[in-house]
């Protein structure tokens, strides 16, 4: 709700002239202007294309960990943290799939080795193991992705791919700040699984 | 190998650990270092003229938005020189319908959930976000170009608060040498131009060597001899005390060297150097423990950007630490706060000489406001400790502004209230106008409650400080 929110937002700011106002000395020097100074749109630079590329295998990544989290999680947070996933990552992955044709971006139709080794990992296992492997790799992506959106916001040059990222980063922070609340849980739910009863010693 | 191998010995932890380090790529360099300029100069510099004014019209909307910038000056209340007088009121509006006690009554969710937290409270960004440095007032540009034929204007970002709310230029400068000389400045900027015969008879040698190094610009940053610049000429550079003005602060602001990448980085406004002799803790996030190290560091790591690599391309120069740190040190050290003669020396109130409604500031200040807890009278209203106000239990983090990512703070180095009213706008990044928006701000991150009389008698002691 919040990320449709923003991206309506910023949608509607390139008409008042506030798109996203990079370093023009970091620029390709063939970059085509139009008289304000900004960019013309869809000429990506070479961050605009990496970024796309390293957010599209991680998004495609999230989906394919999700579907096998729904099948194989114990704890019904983690069941539902991964519908989540499966649903905002999906939508994103089909606007970045938009905006990365339109400037002529081709993205990855794979998971990267990465993704792959984690996804045979996690296939191995399930429960409370299988929970508390998937959230905590969960963690680390959505620490990566956040770091990587903000570069894009300043380092990248389509406007398009900018907005992209300053109107997913609230989700991504949001689905972060889940992730560590469910694995901060699981692990306590197992330590007090683990722990003796309570007679007093 | 090692991936497969590794299989069914470990617990998951650390397999997850060893996987990911054998085969995940990091993330792109330029999360961390700043690439080399692929434009050529003069093209670069064009197109950053031609953006200038769409930089600075998006700067102001935001500004409009969140502050009431109008000059009202508080009747009869001047800086300690007598030079600009001090703003009144709360500026940061408020969100539609509501009131500064109605916000008071919420609960940070209730706040955070409504989008009802003002943006004047959030961090404030800089003007320019990707190009980031060093930007300086008007008038102070002004004046260094007059003394040193040395011209600070950026072609791509000029500064963005009006002089009203800035600190008076140029500052007074109190010695702990010298309390009986009152303002030794008189009325003049320091530069390198005419140091000499200002403070020759009040400093020793040590000190005036200090002064000169202080005072002594340096190719850094934005101002340098290279095409990752942003001024028109090959710069000369920048000197400690463009800045630090007469060794208070002139309101130039700078981007937190201590955060990457470059959009969370958040905007930070000069600090005064005065009474740094009691300081223990330096830098609002470096926790830089002694006045030396910050002087060194600051000196080779291009100043503000925590990027030794930069600084070598640009012409770092490393001070010896055992004569030009020492030296420039000394020289800090003797730096006063403005002198405030209704203290005592515990840092309290004379009540002979307070008037009820300061010395009823001071009561809330030390009871019901819970600002002594971490402005300490006796410690120079600091406590040598940083802070986390965890500002974000009040909005939902991560929102774009002009290209900069708003994000918690973060534990923050308590600042000295010593001199306060000679240094808005307050806070690490400036995004407070007046002390009455201080009061406002601490008076919701602390949920203290205050009345209205409260708040105006904390602002009426705040101003004796
Ligand atoms: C671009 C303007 C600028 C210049 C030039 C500059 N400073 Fe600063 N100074 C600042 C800012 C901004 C901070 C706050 C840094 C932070 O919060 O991390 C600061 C902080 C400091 C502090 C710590 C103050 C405190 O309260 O923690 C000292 C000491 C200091 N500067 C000394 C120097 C010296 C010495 C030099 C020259 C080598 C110098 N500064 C050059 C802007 C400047
Ligand atoms: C938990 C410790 C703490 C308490 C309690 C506290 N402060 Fe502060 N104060 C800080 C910190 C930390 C900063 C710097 C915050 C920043 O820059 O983001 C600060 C900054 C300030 C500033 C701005 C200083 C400057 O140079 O910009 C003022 C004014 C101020 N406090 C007044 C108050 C008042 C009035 C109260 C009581 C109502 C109060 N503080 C209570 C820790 C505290």
């Amino acid at each position: 709700m919040r990320a449709a929110a923003l991206a309506l937002a910023f949608a509607a700011l390139p008409a008042l002239g506030f798109a996203q106002i990079g370093n023009p000395g970091f620029m390709a020097p063939d970059t085509r202007f139009d008289a304000q100074g900004m960019p013309e749109p869809n000429q990506p630079n070479a961050n605009d294309i990496l970024f796309a590329q390293l957010v599209a295998e991680g998004g495609m990544a999230e989906v394919a960990l999700a579907e096998l989290a729904v099948e194989r999680a114990g704890a019904e947070a983690v069941t539902d943290f991964a519908s989540r996933m499966i649903e905002d990552h999906s939508a994103a992955n089909d606007e970045l799939a938009g905006l990365a044709e339109a400037s002529g971006i081709p993205l990855p139709d794979g998971l990267n080795a990465e993704h792959q080794a984690m996804r045979d990992r996690l296939e191995g296992m399930e429960g409370a193991e299988f929970d508390l492997a998937y959230m905590r790799g969960q963690i680390v992506d959505h620490q990566k992705t956040t770091q990587l959106l903000m570069w894009e916001i300043t380092a990248g040059q389509d406007a398009d791919l900018q907005r992209f990222a300053a109107a997913t980063l609230p989700t991504i922070l949001d689905h972060l700040r889940a992730a560590q609340g469910i694995v901060a849980d699981l692990t306590t739910d197992r330590v007090a699984e683990a722990a003796p009863a309570a007679d007093g010693n | 190998m090692s991936r497969t191998v590794t299989v069914g010995m470990c617990s998951i932890v650390a397999l997850a650990a060893s996987a990911a380090a054998a085969i995940s790529d990091p993330l792109p360099p330029t999360t961390t270092y700043r690439q080399l300029p692929t434009m050529p100069f003069s093209r670069a510099m064009e197109i950053d003229s031609t953006q200038k004014p769409q930089v600075m019209e998006r700067q102001r909307t935001m500004l409009d938005a969140r502050y009431d910038l109008s000059d009202q000056p508080m009747d009869g209340v001047m800086m300690s020189g007598g030079r600009r007088a001090v703003q009144d009121g709360v500026r940061v509006r408020l969100p539609e319908g509501q009131t500064w006690d109605s916000l008071a009554a919420m609960t940070p969710q209730e706040i955070r959930d409504g989008d009802l937290l003002p943006d004047g409270f959030k961090p404030l960004p800089h003007v320019k976000q990707a190009n980031s440095g060093q930007i300086f007032p008007q008038f102070v540009i002004d004046e260094i170009n007059a003394q040193e034929d040395r011209d600070l204007t950026r072609f791509d970002a000029d500064f963005d608060l009006p002089d009203h709310v800035l600190p008076e230029f140029p500052p007074p400068i109190f010695l702990t040498t010298h309390t009986h000389l009152g303002d030794v400045s008189r009325g003049e900027l320091l530069t390198i131009k005419n140091h000499y015969e200002i403070m020759n008879g009040i400093l020793t040698p040590v000190q005036m060597e200090g002064l000169r190094i202080l005072l002594t610009p340096f190719p850094q940053e934005e101002f340098n001899q290279t095409e990752d610049r942003k001024t028109a000429e090959q710069h000369r550079g920048i000197a400690c005390l463009d800045c630090h003005s007469n060794f208070n602060t002139n309101a130039g602001f700078h981007h937190t060297p201590d955060v990457r990448p470059q959009a969370a980085r958040f905007r930070l406004d000069s600090p005064s150097l005065r009474g740094m002799f009691n300081q223990q803790i330096h830098g609002s996030k470096r926790s830089l423990r002694s006045i030396e190290d910050f002087t060194e560091f600051e000196q080779h790591t291009a100043y503000f950007n925590g990027d030794h690599v930069s600084a070598a391309r640009k012409g770092e120069h490393i001070p010896d630490r055992s004569h030009k740190v020492a030296f420039m040190a000394q020289m800090q050290n003797i730096i006063d706060f403005p002198p405030a003669p209704k203290l005592d020396p515990m840092g309290r109130l004379d009540p002979d000489l307070a008037t009820e409604q300061e010395l009823l500031g001071e009561q809330v200040f030390m009871g019901k406001g819970q600002c002594a807890a971490c402005h300490i009278p006796v410690e120079s209203f600091m406590d040598h400790q940083m802070h986390d106000l965890k500002l974000e239990r009040f909005y939902a983090p991560g929102e774009v502004v002009n290209d900069f990512v708003l994000l918690p703070d973060g534990p923050i180095k308590t600042f000295t209230l010593r001199g306060i009213k000679d240094t808005p706008p307050y806070m690490h990044d400036g995004r407070l106008m007046t002390l009455a928006d201080t009061v406002e701000f601490f008076n919701l991150v602390l949920r203290t409650q205050l009345t209205q009389d409260e708040k105006d008698a904390l602002v009426a002691y705040m101003l004796t400080l």
